[in-house]
């Protein structure tokens, strides 16, 4: 019997079939290892490394290009004013923008109200309470977020992040997500508008105030605020899938 | 020993890494089963060949049809719910490792014999040249 294996040059039939087949089966090893490396990336970097590494270079750009943002909404509500200023249909046409710019959040208010700090509570805790209730979460910050919002708030922010009507709060790991931006405790919770009727909403018996100082009263203070700036909105505001509804 | 079928697998790999296309979808699973029954089906025939008993009819066949059975298998498994991608892994695991045992044992007894058959030829020659020698201390 030949032996396919042990011969150098001469392609005899044995070795020619067995020759063919490895071919197929290293291109099938390769194409094996090309779909597993496009679908679970590089093996030569850890995985969870690369991401920690890219998401730091992406909060360097997202702050960027927020700051860019905010600068450029501010030379629009500028200019939006300066071409109203010449003609009077024009003019109302931009108090009407101005009006929805207000309303959208992109711009800066400056105004009264209140301001609610939320802190995680103390570290040792106590018997009784699960480590769990001593942490403030996304639905704490949402749910006062919400309460401020029914109580007349006209603007609010987190942390110093606009709340727009596309904001979300979502809970990622020990942070919490206001859009894109992370946030961690303390939580301050800027709301302009009426601070006594905002206060009194907030500090209604049952409603999250409560439910907070439940757990432990230090983790919840409210405090009214004659004057301060709250940021302009400055995520995405484009519209790719809807468009307007135009009345003819 | 330098084998074609080696040389050929270099060359089918490069070939795709130029190629570059990865699969798209679910088949990566599947192809990755269907290299285990692939290289089951090699070292098998590189051990039976080794022992003499290589077959091409049978090689072939078996590889084609263990391949095919080995990843249609595994998407059957994954569409009614059972995992044969573990079965396959272990089963051809197990034949890879055993084949690669058994060429492995036989190359060390033919290293080994080769080795004895070097000490015996030595020790021959030294008796060849040692008998004139004593033959002449006796004149």
């Amino acid at each position: 019997m030949m032996n396919p294996f042990a011969h150098r040059v001469s392609l005899n039939p044995q070795v020619a079939a067995v020759s063919v087949f490895a071919i197929i089966l290293g291109y099938m090893i390769s194409t094996a290892w090309i779909t597993n490396e496009s679908r679970f990336g590089s093996r030569d970097a850890d995985q969870r490394e690369r991401l920690a590494l890219g998401t730091i270079d992406q909060q360097d750009k997202v702050r960027q290009q927020s700051e860019e943002i905010a600068r450029l909404q501010a030379q629009l509500t500028k200019l939006q004013n300066a071409v109203g200023k010449d003609e009077s249909a024009g003019r109302l046409l931009n108090q009407s923008l101005q009006e929805l710019k207000l309303f959208a959040g992109l711009t800066e208010v400056r105004g009264p109200g209140i301001m609610v700090t939320l802190r995680d509570g103390p570290a040792e805790g106590t018997d009784s309470m699960l480590p769990t209730e001593l942490v403030i979460h996304d639905r704490d910050v949402l749910k006062v977020v919400n309460e401020l919002w029914s109580a007349g708030a006209e603007a609010i922010a987190v942390n110093k992040i606009r709340v727009s009507a596309r904001t979300s709060f979502r809970c990622v790991g020990p942070t919490i997500l206001v859009d894109d931006n992370k946030i961690g405790t303390p939580v301050v919770i800027q709301a302009i508008g009426n601070s006594e009727q905002l206060k009194t909403s907030i500090e209604m018996p049952g409603g999250i105030w409560d439910e907070i100082r439940q757990t432990d009263p230090r983790m919840i203070t409210v405090e009214q605020v004659s004057k301060m700036d709250l940021p302009a909105f400055t995520g995405r505001t484009g519209f790719k899938i809807g468009e307007a509804v135009v009345a003819k | 020993m330098i084998l074609i079928p080696i040389l050929c697998l270099l060359l089918g790999a490069a070939i795709a890494f130029l190629v570059n296309q990865p699969l798209r979808g679910e088949f990566g699973i599947y192809i990755a089963v269907a290299c285990l029954a692939g290289l089951d089906s090699l070292f098998g025939a590189m051990r039976s060949s080794q022992e003499g008993k290589f077959r091409t009819d049978v090689f072939v066949s078996g590889f084609a049809f263990n391949t095919l059975a080995a990843s249609g298998l595994a998407w059957l498994g994954d569409r009614i719910g059972a995992n044969v991608f573990l079965v396959c892994a272990f089963i051809f695991g197990t034949r890879i490792f055993n084949n690669l045992s058994l060429i492995r044992r036989h190359w060390l007894t033919q290293w080994q014999d080769a080795q004895l058959k070097k000490r015996q030829e030595a020790l021959q020659a030294q008796a060849a040249a040692s008998a004139p020698n004593q033959q002449a201390k006796a004149n």
